[in-house]
């Protein structure tokens, strides 16, 4: 029932944020300096051509009905038309888009998770010695450098050095991802680098709370191997931190994808972002960072909940969200 | 624990499946691939000049023009005369089909010139077509055009990348932009936007022997880095638009070449209308402090080899050019000048321009430490090129602006010197030059055609609003591709290139 | 004092990091009147130099320009917009983040839930859309924008702060005495936080340098011929077969500066959260 009740509480406001954000980015894209009829006709535009455009996009209409126009449309799955490329609706470009970007989540995901908590549990046990100090000084600077910093220093020793992976990323007509897959590498080992430091780190932390606990001791003092206790007891108890903390970051990883797909050309969802950015085309600018932050909310509702069914101490305690 | 991972698995196999699937090609087809960086799609006649691959292999003009020797050849017009210049009698091509199926004839030829006079679509031939006085079609393959005022070079206009004949009952106000159609020798078979485009033979064009390509794939590449990782990884053939330094470093490498099919400017406008350069002597003091060996550098090439610099809107190539001697880089006489029109401590101003165009960014920055020690600061604004040209260009006191060569050079000045064109980025307002530009057009006499020429190269000179550079236009290609032909009318002709 | 002196002394990696950091805020301070080139002197018959060729130590670009002195250039502009926005959107915080923890009840409430809200859109996602759409970068637009982007994570952190020494005897008798609200959140409570307090400012001074450098590379950040360290890694991409250099060493300058302020910043709050 408590989970239930939690599980309301916490999709009501995710909602609620959702709601928030759509009227947010819409207020701040659309007060943003530029006649948007001016913009897609450009300088050289009569003020008879972008009368006329402004009377078909209906931007004379005052600015709630327009919202409630694109929120409804959004609701509806209706991400309206792309400014720029006028007679283009955003869905047939966007969900396609957003598709190679979760495969190169997903990627980044296979590669960092398994590395982090192996090196993350090494370092706890190994804690103070000679692993555990070059293992977190690592994580700490991988961690620290951009996304495109790393990536520069990949593409310098596999593209440039060693020749064996692609620089920049397309898939070929009649062709998809899972026929490129090698144009998901040097991108998700970038996201690798940066999530590297996070993950392993919160694994250490939490390996060494565990392993100082009485149970863990306990166990050890009765003659119990010592790998058995780390794996079969430790590891269980000390990986919940580090489920929430790469759930947290899923919404987090997507806004960094922006950098990572700008530097390899990768046809994503944050190469989708930046040229809308740069083509100043405003429904999609709307439809893409609103759909990061869905991400980015529905990651932290996902992680909490599951964190709330895992842990059977918030499962049945009585308290607040 | 095991819960996470079955739903980490799940998910990845649903991933997987939404994904799979996709035909295999097993039939050997020559296809020719494209890296374009602009995902542009214009309704025609209001292209500011990009995706050229894809627009110039769907639709057809009425003239073209040879890439190798520069002359006018019929296209979907196989002759045209006229007289006296005001009467034009154009013939049409028989048996011409659009891709839809139907009949190309004269009334989609009088279609496509009405519509330069839609005030709502903002056509970039507005002005040009001004000076129509009728259209007559007296047969399905005849056209007749009257002109209010004779225009010598008025079949000019028809090789110029805004005039794609188009199909009188086609509607392109919806699908200009999505669904393209014309008479060309490729059509489009999918598209998809911002990432690519596939187009086919035409199987019905006009001339048997073309396209020799089966299939042209284009791809939408926003930055051209990218473009020319794809060329070098063998994933495209043709990179158009390349920067100077990719020039050299493709040159450096086995199996690929850099053709550079014709020369285009980019003109440096220094408004009329606003302060500072509303006062010649600003003007002036600017040009005193240029160096076109320098600025020749920094665009990776040499000075009357592959670059060219004057102060007036005529490039060095073309056989109007009048040879004026270069001032000299004058910083004495420059701050002098500044000091006689009020800025004795010096100015500053904005300058505009589009960052991710090729030169863009090397040139603005050339010419800030080239103007500096005169006490002119600019104040760099760089722009991705579609904010630059629609937020920006037309607006500011100081432009960098690319620009094609016209065949016929009149076509031009009109477009951007006269007081009433469309493109009139310096707001140029001069009597004598408009009056120059009207007599230009309407005089049949080349040699006092050319009078004029000359002396408007010297008003330019000396008060002009301009400074032309010319660059060269830069494609990158792969050793595999022949025949890769490209006239200044800018239009790559792909119906002729093979790829090995 | 001499307790934190004495901690730093014994770890290398703290030292490390400071004497990294220290070197850069030196080069940024005296570094470019000590260099013999300007960063938009160009030498157009030394274009693409190599490292350590011709008197320059890491080359030069495309236009002729010294590698070197640009980087020391760009010191100064990266340092002083990441100083300014951890300081501003610490400040902001502290002043939102106070606010709400002090009074407590449906202000906090509020409060929270707005925090929340604008924490869903990544900070590096709005930097870009908004000063991509205002296009045009000057370093005010910058700082305040950065800013304004983190302010909703300084707060939570401020906040969080407050609440644990928000009950404590010294505050009680603030109020006793009859000390103003402000006086007593900003002379009474602010000093005790200030471990925390500190903490957040080192990390978020990194975090500064990593947006800056990001916002450079998507392009935009600041205009040229401002060496922006991220802006001269984007500009230079297509040199990076034929001129490494140009690309290779703005990026290691990032890098340094990032881990720098990191191992530093992680130093500092083991120190101040192991005190309290």
């Amino acid at each position: 029932m408590e989970f239930l009740k939690r599980f309301a509480k916490r999709l009501g406001f995710t909602l609620l944020t959702i709601l928030a954000m759509s009227v947010l980015i819409f207020f701040l894209v659309e007060i943003m300096p530029g006649d948007v009829a001016q913009t897609v006709l450009g300088q050289s535009a009569t003020e008879e051509s972008v009368a006329a455009l402004r009377d078909r996009m209906g931007l004379d209409d005052p600015l709630h009905e327009r919202y409630l126009r694109w929120a409804g449309g959004f609701i509806r799955g209706d991400l309206g038309e792309s400014l720029y490329m006028r007679g283009v609706q955003i869905n047939t470009i966007f969900w396609r888009k957003v598709g190679h970007s979760v495969v190169l989540a997903l990627t980044a995901l296979l590669f960092y998770v398994p590395l982090s908590i192996l090196f993350g549990v090494f370092a706890g046990v190994k804690e103070g010695k000679a692993p555990d100090a070059i293992i977190s000084f690592v994580g700490l600077a991988t961690m620290a450098l951009p996304e495109f910093v790393s990536g520069i220093i990949l593409i310098t020793v596999f593209a440039v050095g060693l020749e064996i992976l692609p620089i920049a990323s397309i898939i070929p007509i009649g062709e998809n991802l899972w026929q490129n897959l090698d144009i998901l590498v040097l991108p998700a080992l970038s996201i690798t680098f940066v999530m590297f430091g996070y993950v392993s780190r919160m694994q250490r932390s939490s390996m060494v709370s565990v392993m100082k606990a009485d149970y863990i001791r306990a166990a050890i003092l009765k003659g119990m191997p010592r790998k058995y206790v780390i794996f079969r007891h430790a590891l269980k108890n000390a990986l919940l931190p580090t489920i929430t903390i790469i759930g947290m970051n899923m919404g987090w990883l997507f806004g960094g994808l922006i950098v990572v797909e700008t530097l390899f050309g990768f046809p994503g969802l944050g190469s989708l972002t930046m040229s809308a950015i740069k083509t100043r085309d405003i429904p999609l600018i709307e439809a893409c960072v609103l759909f990061i932050t869905f991400i980015f909310v529905f990651a932290t509702f996902t992680t909490d909940m599951l964190y709330a069914f895992l842990n059977p101490r918030i499962r049945y305690k009585r308290g607040d969200a | 624990m095991k819960k996470s991972i079955i739903v980490c698995a799940v998910f990845l196999l649903a991933a997987a499946t939404a994904f799979a699937g996709g035909a295999q090609e097993t039939e050997e087809k020559m296809t020719i691939k494209v890296a374009e960086q602009v995902p542009n799609l214009i309704t025609p006649g209001a292209w500011d000049g990009q995706a050229f691959s894809l627009n110039g292999s769907i639709y057809d003009y009425l003239i073209e023009m040879d890439a190798n020797t520069g002359e006018l050849v019929p296209s979907l017009a196989t002759e045209w005369d006229s007289p006296e210049g005001k009467v034009w009698t154009f013939k049409l091509r028989k048996g011409v089909k659009f891709h839809d199926g139907s009949d190309f004839t004269s009334a989609d030829v009088k279609f496509t010139l009405e519509r330069t006079q839609d005030p709502e679509l903002g056509h970039l031939k507005a002005q040009d077509f001004e000076n129509l006085e009728k259209i007559e079609t007296p047969d399905d393959h005849t056209v007749v055009i009257t002109l209010k005022e004779a225009a010598p070079t008025f079949n000019f206009i028809f090789t110029d990348y805004n005039m794609a004949i188009l199909s009188s009952e086609y509607d392109y106000a919806s699908k200009g932009e999505s669904a393209p159609m014309g008479t060309g020798p490729f059509k489009l078979e999918k598209l998809v936007p911002k990432e690519s485009a596939l187009l086919v033979k035409n199987n019905n064009y006009w001339d048997s022997g073309l396209p020799k390509a089966d299939e042209l794939r284009i791809y939408f590449v926003p930055d051209i880095d990218s473009s020319v990782s794809l060329l070098e990884a063998g994933e495209v053939d043709i990179v158009p638009q390349i920067s100077p330094i990719i020039k050299k470093r493709l040159e450096s490498m086995d199996g690929f070449k850099v053709v550079s099919p014709y020369q285009e400017s980019r003109f440096i406008a220094l408004a009329d209308d606003r302060e500072p350069f509303s006062d010649n002597r600003v003007r002036l003091a600017f040009k005193y402090t240029m160096d076109p060996e320098i600025l020749a550098k920094a665009c990776q090439g040499t000075l009357g080899e592959t670059i060219f610099y004057n102060e007036t809107p005529i490039v060095n190539a073309l056989a109007q050019y009048k040879k004026i001697p270069f001032r000299g880089r004058d910083i004495d006489k420059a701050k002098k000048l500044l000091a006689e029109a009020g800025y004795p401590d010096g100015l500053s101003v904005d300058f505009f321009y589009a960052s991710d165009h090729p030169y863009g960014s090397d040139i603005a920055q050339t010419l800030k430490e080239l103007s500096a020690p005169a006490g002119i600061e600019l104040n760099l604004k760089g722009f991705p090129r579609d904010i630059y040209l629609s937020q920006h260009w037309m607006n500011g006191p100081m432009l960098l602006t690319g620009w094609g060569v016209r065949v016929d050079p009149s076509m031009l000045l009109m477009l951007a010197f006269h007081s009433e064109g469309p493109w009139n980025e310096s707001h140029l307002d001069n009597p004598r030059i408009d009056e120059l530009i009207e007599k230009i057009r309407g005089e049949v006499d080349p040699e006092v055609r050319q009078t004029y020429y000359d002396e408007l190269q010297e008003i330019f000179h000396e008060e002009g609003t301009v400074i032309n550079l010319q660059v060269p236009y830069l494609v990158g290609v792969s050793d595999a591709v022949t025949d890769y032909r490209q006239p200044v009318t800018m239009l790559p002709q792909l119906e002729y290139t093979t790829i090995k | 004092m001499n307790t934190y002196l004495l901690q730093l002394k014994r770890s290398p990696r703290a030292i490390a990091g400071l004497a990294i950091l220290l070197i850069w805020i030196f080069a940024a301070i005296a570094g470019p009147s000590l260099l013999s080139y300007s960063y938009t002197e160009m030498d157009m018959n030394n274009q693409m130099v190599a490292p350590g060729q011709e008197g320059h130590l890491l080359g030069t670009d495309a236009l002729g320009r010294d590698v070197f002195s640009r980087i020391i250039y760009g010191s100064r502009s990266i340092l002083t917009i990441a100083l300014l926005t951890s300081l501003l959107s610490s400040i902001a915080g502290i002043i939102i983040g106070f606010t709400a923890g002090y009074f407590g009840g449906i202000v906090d409430t509020i409060f929270l839930r707005i925090m929340d809200i604008l924490m869903a859109i990544p900070p590096l996602v709005l930097a870009m859309v908004v000063l991509g759409i205002l296009g045009n970068s000057t370093i005010v637009g910058l700082t305040i924008i950065v800013s304004i982007a983190f302010t909703p994570a300084t707060a939570r952190v401020a906040r969080g702060a407050l609440l644990t020494c928000k009950s404590t005897e010294y505050v009680d008798a603030a109020r006793i005495r009859g000390e103003s609200h402000i006086y007593i959140m900003f002379v009474e409570i602010l000093p005790n936080t200030i471990g925390p307090v500190i903490v957040e400012i080192t990390a978020r001074f990194a975090y500064s340098i990593m947006m800056i450098a990001s916002l450079g590379f998507l392009g935009v950040g600041l205009q040229p011929p401002t060496p922006d360290w991220g802006m001269m890694v984007i500009e230079n991409k297509s040199l990076i077969r034929a001129a490494p250099w140009t690309v290779l060493y703005p990026s290691l300058a990032i890098a340094s500066l990032v881990i720098a302020i990191s191992l530093f910043s992680d130093f500092v709050s083991k120190v101040m959260i192991n005190e309290d």
